[in-house]
Formats: structure tokens, sequence, C-alpha cells
């Protein structure tokens, strides 16, 4: 190929739009999609048990409920701390425009805090009405709202609410899907981003949503129980690795299904990503994302599947790989929101963005976005009982 | 010049209520909110002044002629000045294209072209086949991305062809920004509202031309009324001349249109 | 109360309903008078984006109070240029036909820089039928006037042709009234 074609096929200045120089979509939108993906991921693990029957899900399926409660009650924090003027954030539910994607937002939300609320609290319920005997003042009569002022825990309501939650998880899969598969939508929907306007979006987000819900379940299922210094359910974490690894293998194949076939097609598309993955991205993207985040996981999922492995290491490795997945779907978040950004819509040449610390979508509001959860978290181990009573390997 | 005035018991706001609500029917009339003053110049887009705007049988076009483009870049400064636009955003900015004999196309805007190009580029080392500048500002598209996105509907396509945005409606969630694929609109630092080129709505509606066609010395920038057959903009649409428009493969249908425009000019 | 479970569960779902139907009652309420006049957007938007006040002015407006300025302007070649380009906008200067300030005049250098803003040769994408460019110092040389020379010490800056044409016709070099 002489040199005049080369040129000519990747006509890059590096000459971006003046107002494309700044990112307007910063951190907050990066952990907008990680959060609900939180909510989704764990949401899918109680689906399993509750819908599905996946009887060894038991030790991990009511905590994961709460769980995706606590993520989604700060799912909205990162977009109000977003919107530029955020006292002005109802017109969403009152004048939602019915040709845009976002518009859905307030009402997609609504529904899905709604139903996991009642899940929980059909789910709690025969612990609640228990709860509601022993405890007194204040306490008393937030269980006795929350049991909706009944103790009858006979057979018959009992399997009535057996049936109500099934109801509810069922619809509450679908529902999860749209939350976050909405947020890969609303990326993928943008036609003048050529890294974002791909109907795989919504499925990378989706699956990679799937892979950081799992992972947060087993790191946090293995902290608190080392803490608590109580057993760990060996076979649960199995049945929870067996499952990330599934969901974990679609996501990667997704995500590289995306970036290889666009490069074989080599398209005006191609160069102008191809510019920007081995350019401002090529260290976020191919070393920490492509490398470590998911060849890494890979290659220890494969360990953990095939050979027999002690519990402990077990556990040990499962933990391990946990993290590096949340880290890794932290920067598939990261590269595609910011990452994509970087390109102007010049075609000819990259932004920069540099994070801020203190402003409000700054690293440490991303901190703190980030720990609110846990102390929701920590709320409700007050209220919930976490962990079912008596024989917990009990299948 | 006739103005037609509402019945003074009314104030403005009313007026403006009644006639959306079709007891004045389906027109709107202006009340011009700074005195005479603004009526003491003359009209430049005939037909606006003096009589009903029937904002559902309005047609206007816009058209960057690229072959007239000197880069002196006056419309930039009169639209900075017009709309008193935050530093570092750019309601309309001037690009210059350089094209190398390896077909190698070299872009720059430095500061969106406020400051004029008072220097060649130093910075390429290849002979130079052409080069041009090339006005950018808001497309008006008939299929506006922007619109679509906007979740709350801030912004919108009037009836009379304007993609403008309702500032005290948006959220300021960037969306549109991210959706047009012009790169035409910026979140206001400090109104924290999305803003872009509205071609001028408030000069059109009062009969004046957008600002910066208003000061073009060599005549790059064009606009007026497609039901006024005089206009300059309406006989060069009617007639055979190549008029191009950005991106067409976004299938925004944009209505501005761009002669002599190079393959090159994204 | 002495309800059965299942009734006080009917009373959730009942409830649940009314605050949903009240929701959309409220929504209907705070939603803005002309919102869905001509589309999903609030049609008043339209009115308050063209009652926007005008800051520019035209050329029209400046000859009103400057007709010397004005004659000259008009009938030189600079005629398409806007004042305001150069002296600042229409709404620095006049405010319900009062003068409220000043607006800048260049001088100096300034004038050059402003000048070559359009006609620099160097910048090659300015072409003979659009515009008449100058390459300098070059241009100063080829008319045998001193470097430092500013482009008004020769051109008039309204009528740049004004004192050339003026000084051909007194040398003979060319007919008066051409």
């Amino acid at each position: 190929m002489d040199t005049a074609y080369s040129f000519a096929a990747m006509p890059i200045s590096n000459y971006v739009f003046p107002n494309d120089l700044h990112v307007h979509w910063s951190m907050m939108i990066v952990l907008y999609p990680y959060i609900t993906g939180l909510v989704d991921g764990a949401f899918i693990i109680a689906a399993l048990y509750y819908l599905f029957d996946i009887k060894t899900l038991r030790p991990v399926a009511r905590f994961s409920l709460l769980f995706a409660l606590a993520f989604l009650c700060c799912a909205t924090l990162p977009l109000l701390l977003h919107l530029g003027r955020p006292e002005r954030n109802l017109n969403m539910l009152l004048t939602p425009s019915p040709t845009s994607a976002m518009a859905g937002f307030g009402y997609i939300y609504a529904v899905s805090m709604g139903v996991l609320v009642f899940i929980v609290l059909f789910v709690y319920r025969p612990d609640l009405v228990e709860l509601r005997v022993t405890s007194k003042g204040w306490l008393q009569f937030l269980y006795r709202a929350m049991t909706f002022d009944s103790i009858d825990l006979s057979e018959d309501a009992l399997v009535l609410d057996k049936k109500i939650i099934r109801f509810l998880v069922g619809i509450g899969i679908p529902i999860a899907v749209v939350l976050h598969g909405y947020v890969g939508f609303i990326f993928g929907g943008v036609k003048a981003n050529p890294t974002w306007s791909t109907p795989l979006m919504p499925v990378i987000f989706l699956f990679s949503a799937c892979v950081s819900g799992i992972c947060a379940i087993i790191l946090a299922y293995i902290v608190i129980r080392k803490i608590k210094g109580r057993t760990i359910d060996h076979r649960c974490i199995k049945t929870c690795i067996k499952t990330l690894t599934l969901f974990f293998i679609l996501a990667f194949a997704f995500e590289m299904l995306e970036v290889f076939s666009h490069s074989y097609l080599r398209t005006g598309y191609h160069h102008m990503v191809e510019g920007l993955l081995n350019g401002p991205l090529a260290d976020s993207f191919w070393f920490w994302q492509v490398k470590i985040g998911s060849v890494i996981p890979l290659i220890i999922l494969g360990v953990m599947g095939i050979f027999n492995i002690k519990d402990r290491l077990y556990d040990f490795m499962a933990a391990v790989v946990s993290t590096i997945l949340l880290l890794q779907v932290f920067l598939m978040r990261w590269n595609v929101v910011i990452g994509g950004q970087l390109m102007s819509k010049s075609a000819r040449g990259y932004t920069e963005f540099h994070p801020e610390w203190f402003g409000k979508e700054g690293i440490l509001a991303v901190i703190i976005v980030m720990v609110i959860p846990f102390i929701i978290l920590f709320v409700f181990s007050r209220i919930f009982p976490f962990w079912t009573t008596g024989n917990e390997t009990d299948v | 010049m006739k103005i037609i005035n509402p019945s003074p018991k009314m104030n403005r706001r009313s007026f403006v209520k009644k006639v959306l609500n079709g007891t004045i029917a389906g027109s709107l009339y202006l009340v011009w909110p700074m005195g005479s003053e603004s009526l003491e110049i003359p009209e430049q887009i005939p037909g606006i002044r003096g009589r009903e705007y029937d904002i559902h049988n309005q047609e206007f076009a816009f058209i960057v002629d690229i072959t007239r483009c000197i880069g002196c870049g006056s419309c930039c400064v009169a639209d900075k000045r017009e709309y008193n636009v935050p530093d570092g955003n750019f309601r309309t900015w001037v690009e210059r294209y350089v094209k190398g004999f390896s077909d190698e196309v070299y872009v720059d805007c430095p500061n969106g072209g406020l400051d004029g190009y008072q220097h060649p580029r130093k910075d390429i080392t290849e002979k130079v086949r052409d080069t041009f500048f090339v006005p950018k500002l808001c497309n008006m598209c008939r299929e506006a991305p922007c619109v679509q996105v906007c979740p709350v509907g801030a912004t919108f396509k009037s009836p009379d062809g304007f993609v403008l945005v309702d500032e005290k409606r948006c959220v300021g969630c960037a969306y549109c920004i991210q959706a047009c694929p012009y790169s035409a609109r910026f979140l206001h630092p400090v109104k924290k509202v999305a803003q872009k080129c509205t071609w001028c709505y408030h000069r059109i509606r009062k009969g004046l031309l957008p600002a910066c066609v208003q000061v073009c010395p060599t005549g790059a920038r064009k606009f007026g009324s497609m039901k006024d057959e005089t206009s300059e903009v309406y006989k060069i649409l009617k007639g055979p001349g190549v008029l191009t428009v950005l991106k067409k493969e976004m299938g925004t249908f944009p209505s501005l249109y761009y002669e002599g425009a190079r393959r090159e000019v994204i | 109360m002495d309800l059965s479970y299942r009734m006080r569960l009917l009373i959730v779902l009942i409830s649940i309903g009314v605050l949903a139907g009240g929701g959309l009652v409220v929504k209907r309420l705070l939603i803005p008078d002309s919102f869905g006049v001509y589309g999903p957007y609030r049609a008043d938007a339209i009115v308050e984006a063209a009652l926007v006040p005008i800051r520019h002015g035209t050329n029209a407006s400046c000859f009103k109070c400057h007709p010397y300025e004005a004659n000259i302007h008009k009938n030189g070649r600079h005629h398409t240029i806007s004042c305001e380009f150069c002296h600042g906008t229409y709404a620095d200067h006049v405010k319900n036909g009062k003068k409220t300030g000043t607006l800048p005049v260049k001088k100096g250098k300034e004038i050059t820089t402003l000048c070559l803003r359009c006609h620099n040769t160097e910048i090659k994408a300015r072409k003979e039928k659009v515009i008449k460019t100058v390459a300098m110092p070059d241009h100063l040389k080829d008319q045998n006037v001193k470097i430092t020379h500013n482009c008004n010490q020769c051109h008039h800056v309204h009528a740049p042709l004004k004192y050339i044409i003026r000084a051909k016709q007194i040398t003979g070099l060319m007919e008066a009234g051409s």
C-alpha cells in the first residue's frame, strides 16, 4: 500500500470540533450504568433462586435482593449530580417526550423500585412478623407497616406469598432488563457517535451488568461472612461462579465481537474507532479492560471450572476473580461512556478527559456515591436479617 | 410601518396565551419588547413585518457558499456578541481546511475562528493542493436528533421549521449535545442549559437577517424566506447549482445547505 | 382492625392504584399551560425565543446618526462590511434612542491587523473574484512607502480606494469622474 492511499484511508488530523473539546458526560454517567448494573446482576441471582428454583443459591438469594434495593435507592444520585439543572428533574416525569429513550427513565425507575420493594417485603414477611412481636417502639411500628399489619403466617398465607413472589420476580426480570438495557440503548441510540451507535450496546450492557452484580454478591457474601466469622456455603459460591462464567463469556464475547467485526469490515467507522482504541484508550481498553480485566479472569474461571480445587482455595479464587471483574465492568463503562466522547464528531481527532477531584462530578463525589449504598445496606441489616437462621447450608 | 399591537388591556403574557389557546386563529403576533427601536431599522426579510405571522406557513433557508468565505471570522464575532456566548463555546465557527497532494486533509479552527485566520499553517510539510474555509452552524435538521432525544421536550422543532431550546424547561442532561452529529450544541456554563444557534430566530421574527449573515462581507452566508420568490436563497435553491448538506448519511435532512463544499467537509 | 391477610393485600393494591392515579392527576396539573399546543413542547417558548432583544442593528441603524461616515462607507468598496464588526454592537451604544456607551475606534497597528484578517494573501483560500488580497510587507515595498506604514495611511478604512482614486485623478493617471 503506498503512503498516499494509507493517508487517505485515515484522515486524522487531530481536529476536534470546538464544542467537542469538553466531555459532557463524565464520571457520574460512568457510575450510573455501573450502579444499575449491580442492581440488575444482584436481581438475577435472586431470580435464579425464586423463579428458576436453583436451590443452591438460597444463602445469597435474600441478601442479593437487599443488595439490589440498596443500590437501586442510589441509582438516581449520580444522575442528579450530573444534571445541569437538578432542581428540574421532575420535568422528566411531567413532560416525558414520547420520542426520547431517556424520557422513560422516571417511570421505569419507579416501577422497578416498587416491584423490588414488594419482593423484599414478601420474601421477608415471615421474619418481619416474628420481629414485629419481639420489637418495641418505632421499630415495631415499622414492622407493622412492612407486614401490612398482619401476623397471618398460616399455610394458606405463605402459599399465597410464594405465588406473589414468583409473580413479582417474574415481572421483575423484564423490568430489570428494561432498566439496564435501556441505559445501553441510550448510548446505542446516539447515531452521531460511532462507538456508541450499535444495536449490540444494550446487550453488552446487560451481560456486563449481570457479571458485575453476581461478582458483587459473591464478594459481599464472602467478605461479610468472613468478618462475622461464619461459614461460607461452598456450593452456593460454586453455583454463583458457574453462572458468572456463563454471563462473563457472553459479555466478553459481545464486547470483542463489536471490536473485531468492525476491524474486519474496515469501514470508515473502523478507521475512527481504531485510532481511539489504539490511541487515547490504548491503556484503559486494551491493557486494563481486555488483558487484565478479561483475559486473566477468563483463565481463572477456566481453571476453577475444569480442575478440582479445594473448597477454601476455590472460595479465595472466587473472591479474587470477582474483584477483578468488578473493576473490568467499571472500566468497560468508563471506556464506553468517556472513551466514546473522546472521539470528536469531526471524525478527525480526539479530545482529552482529566477527572477532577472535588467537583460535583469529581472523584470524591464518585466515592461518596459508592459508599452510600453500603450505608443503606447496613441500615437494612438492622431491619432485615440478611441470612436465614438455623442451618444455613441447608437447601 | 404597521405594528400589530394587542389591545392595551391585554398584557403580553395573557395575549400570548390567547394566541396559543387558539382565540386568535393559529397565528402568532409579535409585540416588540424594546420600544419601536428595532422597527426603525429597515426590514431585511420582506414579508415578516406588518402582517400576521402564520407560523404554519413559513419556510426559511440558509445557504453557506464556501467558495466565497474568506475566513475573516466576522460571523463568529457577531454571533458571540449577539448572544454573549461564553468563551470556549460556539454557536457558529469557521474551520480551515488544507488539502495536501497526498490527499491528507488538515483541519483547524483556533478559538472557533473568532480571531480570524491571520497566518497560514506552518506545520504542513507537504505541498498544499487546496485550501478553503467552512463556516459551521446549526443545521436545523428536519429530522433533528436533538429534538428526538430531549427527554423533557425542551428542544423542539417549531412549526415554522426552527429547532429551538426552551431554556426554562431544559434540565441540562446534555443528551442533545451527544446526539447532534454536527456538534452545534453546548451546555451554557452558567445557565447550565443546552444552547445552540437558532439562526437568530429573534431577529428573523423582527424581519432582520441573522447576525452572522448581516455582517458577512462577502455574502458567503445567505438567508431568506422561501415564500419570497425574489430572495437570493429561493433563486439558488430553484437553480441548477449543486448544493450539499453535511453528514447526509445521518438521515437528519438538514435545511442548511452548502454551496461548493468539497467531499472532505464533515 | 380484623381484616384477613388477603383483604389487606387487596387494600395495598388499591392504594397503589390510587397513588399512581393521584400522581397522574398531579402531573396533569403541573404541565405548563402552553405545552402541547403545537407538539410535545411549550409553545410559549417560541414566543420567548422571538422576543429576545436584538443586539446587532444593521448598517442602516448606524447611518441614521452618522451621515458623514455613512456617505463615505456606502459609496466605497467596503460597503458590504458591517459597521458593528469593527466598532461593536448597536446595543452597547444606543438604548431607546439614547446613547448609552461609546464604541471603540481602532487605531494604529490594530487597523493593519484588522485589515489583514481579510486581505492577507498568505491565506490561500481567498479568491481573486471575492476579495483583493495583499502580501505584507511586499505591498508596502511595491508602493514605495515606509515599511512601518499602517494600511489607513493610504487607504480610507471605510472606502479603501477613496484616496487612491483621488490621487490618481490629481496626477492624471485617471480621468476625473471615472
